[in-house]
């Protein structure tokens, strides 16, 4: 127990330094990119008819949140608020406070990429031990093709080919919105059928996204328990079938529970392009949104959450290991 | 359609995690409601997920003409300034100093409670808070400058201008105030905020650092205003907004809508929208009764027409043209900029930059053609210089200029080869498109020129105002008002600023805008001063502005600032599917407007079935 928690703490120290870095990594990054927030916003006023004085004067209050105080006290400050759990205020939501945009976003990026990956996850193991079993096969060799394919699918790619043949082509499937704005939100089968509904495009993404590495990779690791001598005694001894499947399963999905926990990072980080194709308000349609308005505290406000998931991820997958496989105890 | 979507569902309820195994269907949009459900898209105004209802917010969730109101809705007339379609108010009457506005008497907010003087005071106010105000008001003021908000009869309101000031267009801007509840949004206004109002628009130099402390303190207001989230919408229009979801926004009828009676939809359901395909994809599945104006390619536009939509086109008040920093050799000759228009053949470029919303540019005059026309006279019309596609005499200015062509190439005048980079912006298909047909048209004359992309508009208004691009698309003849068009070419981008009733001009050669016009030119003998004139726009009567105008565009014709390559056609698309009545092409003024005012005035009515 002293050693795990130990591990924890070192992982914890890791993971603080590691948000620490791209905090202030990302925050001098952001105020490096050229242009301001109200500069688009002057041109659609200009555009609007608003003469140019009072669309500069209009930009100068709406836009108005920005500090003009030196970079590195602004810096000094935000690290400040940081520590309080204050990401600031956005400047292209008028002074909205940062957390309660991204408060608004977070949960339509968690529950399509946990939906996602739990779904590719169970097909992708699923459909690797059959590839895996029954690798001489015809079955096998097109489970395998299928996983080779998906994974070297560009994710964007994927993204506009379901959004084109879903909902251009077909209309079988909406986008757009998190669901049908017309049904009052509730606890109720029409809600929830409709958030689901309206998911099913970027889920579906994320899923077949990671279908692929995921059977390849279950492919070759119940191919390497295979041959271990546990399963030849195992099948000596007359065990059934299905029992010995289990016993395979079991030792060969081990290493990639690692993978799992890491994929969440990498997912939520996926998730600006295919937010973006099916316009689906998450964490990275926002991040898209904010470097588009230089909205400087909530672009680093985004990237900072998306950075603690990874981070997060990345310890969790290591404990979690550590779980599982006492011979990392060691 | 129907069926398809009901056997989507228990697919996606599998994926989530679970969930629920029977669902009805989920976008609603094109079957719900018997057609008592009208979508749209508002083409100024993405939803944007976790912003307040509040217009004053940057990125708010509220909707001008279904539940925002105005007094009066511009009809964006380029001659008359003040011709607008009624909105709260019933009617209106101006002086030199003063509108005073008739309220609509049955007027009333969406809780039931009647529209006063209090609100319209407390929403002038809040105006004032957001930059409308010119600072110290003087001749050259463009701002609202109200000085006071007084009840002159039952339901009538005076609101007079600050002493002293004069602008045109104080009618225009009372009038397209958002008006908005004093119950909801006054506890945001300071009981002094007239007080501090009036000390902000002191002109009286003694009193300069009191007028700066005004200011500021209106600023630190208005920020406090944008940033407020009322709990609901409390609003004086057709709609009130009933739900935000991040992606959409449902409207239902306001009751106490003062002509609900003419109002046909039930309910209003607004999209977002994240870029044109996501526009169009929408348009094609028929799922929208009214889509914004969007860049569109000849084939989009069939499959658009195919899926049932109609296409209504309208005047619209602006222009892609490409513009020159004329800080930069050899861009500062006169010549030089004219030979480029004989070579640029504005017809083939329109028709693969902009195919179905654009008509090329007949000349540049500053003003889109249809604005021209009707300041300028059928003989000023016929001296123009069309710059027709003419290679000779395109070489021939060049040569003038002090260029040569050797080998097939042009060079400057000290001999090295001249090359041009046209500066494009990621994301506006339109240039991007016309941009390789120039560069190719320029290139296959001498010229060799390649087209370069910024990757957003930020970066682009940001290298632009560093004076990095020697040529690059931009947007002008801005309208409806003839001051927005020239302000574009001889406005504060180009060194000319109006302090009180002074016009300045800060020479910028080889920093600043493109746009680095000189401050002086010789026109037909006299020497004019462009952001003088243009300034003087801003004060002057319709009918005062016409020989400046004149001056204006026969300068800039001469000149060539910029090559207007195309006007913008303002095309939108409607869907008689579900409702009818919709405006037809040609109604300009309804068609600037939301559908949301053309309900308003009673279009948009079911379908009878």
């Amino acid at each position: 127990m002293k050693g795990f928690l130990l591990r924890l703490a070192a992982k914890l120290a890791a993971g603080l330094t590691m948000v620490f870095t791209v905090a202030t990594f990302t925050f001098f990054l952001v105020h490096a990119l050229p242009g301001n927030p109200g500069d688009a916003a002057y041109e659609g006023y200009v555009l609007g008819g608003m003469p140019p004085e009072l669309a500069r004067a209009k930009v100068a209050v709406v836009y108005g949140f920005t500090s003009h105080e030196p970079l590195v006290d602004q810096y000094l400050g935000y690290l400040g608020q940081l520590l309080h759990g204050n990401l600031g205020v956005s400047i292209s939501y008028s002074g909205v406070p940062v957390t309660d945009v991204i408060r608004a976003a977070v949960p339509w990026t968690v529950l399509p990429v946990l939906s996602g990956l739990l779904l590719s996850f169970l097909v992708g193991c699923t459909a690797g031990v059959v590839a895996a079993v029954r690798r001489n096969s015809r079955s096998g060799g097109l489970l395998s093709l299928s996983g080779s394919l998906m994974a070297g699918v560009p994710s964007f790619v994927l993204a506009l080919l379901l959004a084109f043949l879903f909902h251009t082509l077909w209309n079988v499937l909406p986008y757009g919105d998190t669901s049908d704005v017309t049904i009052a939100p509730g606890f109720t089968a029409e809600y929830l059928g409709s958030v689901a509904t309206h998911a099913v495009l970027p889920v579906a993404t994320y899923a077949l996204l990671g279908y692929g590495s995921w059977l390849l990779t279950m492919k070759s690791s119940v191919a390497s328990v295979l041959g271990d001598d546990f399963i030849l005694a195992a099948e000596l001894r007359g065990i059934a079938p299905a029992t010995r499947m289990r016993y395979i399963g079991r030792n060969a999905v081990l290493p990639l529970f690692t993978t799992l926990a890491l994929s969440v990072g990498h997912m939520f980080a996926g998730s600006v392009l295919i937010e973006d194709v099916f316009d689906y308000p998450g964490l990275g349609n926002l991040l898209l949104k904010s470097i588009g308005n230089r909205d400087y505290p909530l672009m680093g406000g985004a990237f900072l959450l998306i950075t603690v998931t990874i981070v997060v991820a990345n310890i969790l997958a290591e404990l979690l290991y550590s779980v599982i496989d006492p011979r990392v105890r060691r | 359609m129907k069926n398809a979507r009901r056997a989507a569902l228990p697919l996606a309820a599998a994926l989530l995690l679970g969930g629920t195994a029977a669902c009805s269907p989920g976008a609603g949009s094109s079957d719900s409601a018997g057609g008592g459900t009208f979508t749209t898209i508002d083409g100024n105004h993405p939803i944007s997920a976790g912003a307040p209802m509040n217009p004053f917010n940057a990125a708010g969730n509220t909707f001008l003409g279904y539940d925002t109101m105005q007094l009066g809705f511009t009809k964006k007339n380029p001659q008359d300034p003040n011709d607008f379609f009624p909105g709260l108010a019933r009617s209106w009457k101006t002086t030199d100093t003063s509108i005073t506005v008739e309220l609509e008497p049955d007027a009333k907010w969406s809780d039931g409670t009647p529209v006063t003087v209090e609100d319209v005071r407390a929403s002038m106010a809040i105006a004032l808070t957001q930059g409308s105000a010119t600072v110290g008001a003087g001749l050259l003021t463009q701002g609202l400058d109200v000085a006071e908000v007084e009840e002159t009869a039952p339901h009538t309101y005076e609101i007079s201008q600050v002493p002293g000031a004069k602008n045109i267009q104080f009618p225009r801007l009372v009038l397209t105030q958002k008006i908005v509840p004093a119950s909801v949004y006054g506890s945001l206004l300071p009981a002094d905020v007239w007080d501090v109002i009036h000390a902000s628009q002191s002109a009286d130099p003694a009193r300069a650092d009191a007028a700066k402390a005004a200011v500021d303190r209106l600023g630190e207001i208005g920020k406090k205003v944008s940033a407020f989230a009322p709990a609901k919408d409390v609003s004086a229009g057709p709609f009130v907004i009933t739900r935000v979801n991040p992606g959409s926004a449902v409207l239902d009828r306001n009751p106490h809508f003062f002509a609900a009676d003419k109002i046909g939809p039930k309910q209003v359901v607004v999209r977002n929208y994240t870029g044109n395909e996501q526009i169009w994809s929408y348009m094609t599945n028929g799922e929208l009764d009214a889509a914004p104006f969007t860049a569109i390619p000849d084939n989009v536009l069939q499959r658009i027409l195919k899926a049932g939509n109609q296409r209504v086109d309208a005047i619209n008040y602006v222009d892609a043209a490409i513009a020159f920093n004329q800080g930069v050799a050899p861009f500062d000759k006169v010549e030089v900029r004219q030979a480029l228009a004989h070579v640029i053949d504005r017809e083939a470029v329109t028709k693969v930059g902009q195919p179905v919303g654009g008509t090329p540019s007949k000349a540049t005059t500053g003003l889109i053609d249809k604005v021209a026309e009707k300041w300028l006279t059928p003989e000023q019309q016929a001296g123009l210089d069309p710059y027709r596609h003419d290679e000779a005499k395109a070489a021939e200015l060049l040569q003038r200029a002090g260029l040569t062509k050797k080998d097939g190439t042009w060079h400057l005048p000290d001999g090295t080869p001249w090359t041009i980079t046209l500066q494009t912006v990621n994301g506006f298909s339109d240039w991007i498109a016309g941009g390789t047909v120039v560069a190719n048209q320029l290139t296959a004359f001498g010229i060799p020129t390649k087209t370069a992309l910024t990757a957003d508009f930020s970066t682009y208004k940001k290298e632009m105002a560093d004076g990095k691009y020697p040529v690059g698309f931009w947007l002008t003849a801005l309208g409806p008002g003839t001051d927005a068009a020239f302000q574009r070419l001889y406005g504060a981008d180009d060194g000319f600023t109006a302090i009180g009733a002074t016009v300045t001009h800060k020479s910028g050669r080889g920093s600043g805008n493109w746009l680095n016009t000189p401050a002086s030119f010789t026109l037909d003998g006299a020497t004019v001063n462009p952001g003088e004139l243009t300034a003087k726009l801003t004060v002057l009567e319709p009918e005062e502005q016409k020989e400046i105008v004149q001056q204006l565009a026969l300068l800039s014709n001469q000149q060539v600032p910029v090559i207007q390559i195309w006007d913008y056609t303002n095309v939108q698309f409607v869907n008689d599917k579900r409702f009818t009545d919709f405006p037809k092409s040609g109604q300009d003024g309804l068609l600037s407007n939301s559908p949301g005012v053309w309900m308003m005035q009673g279009y948009v009515q079911p379908k009878k079935k």
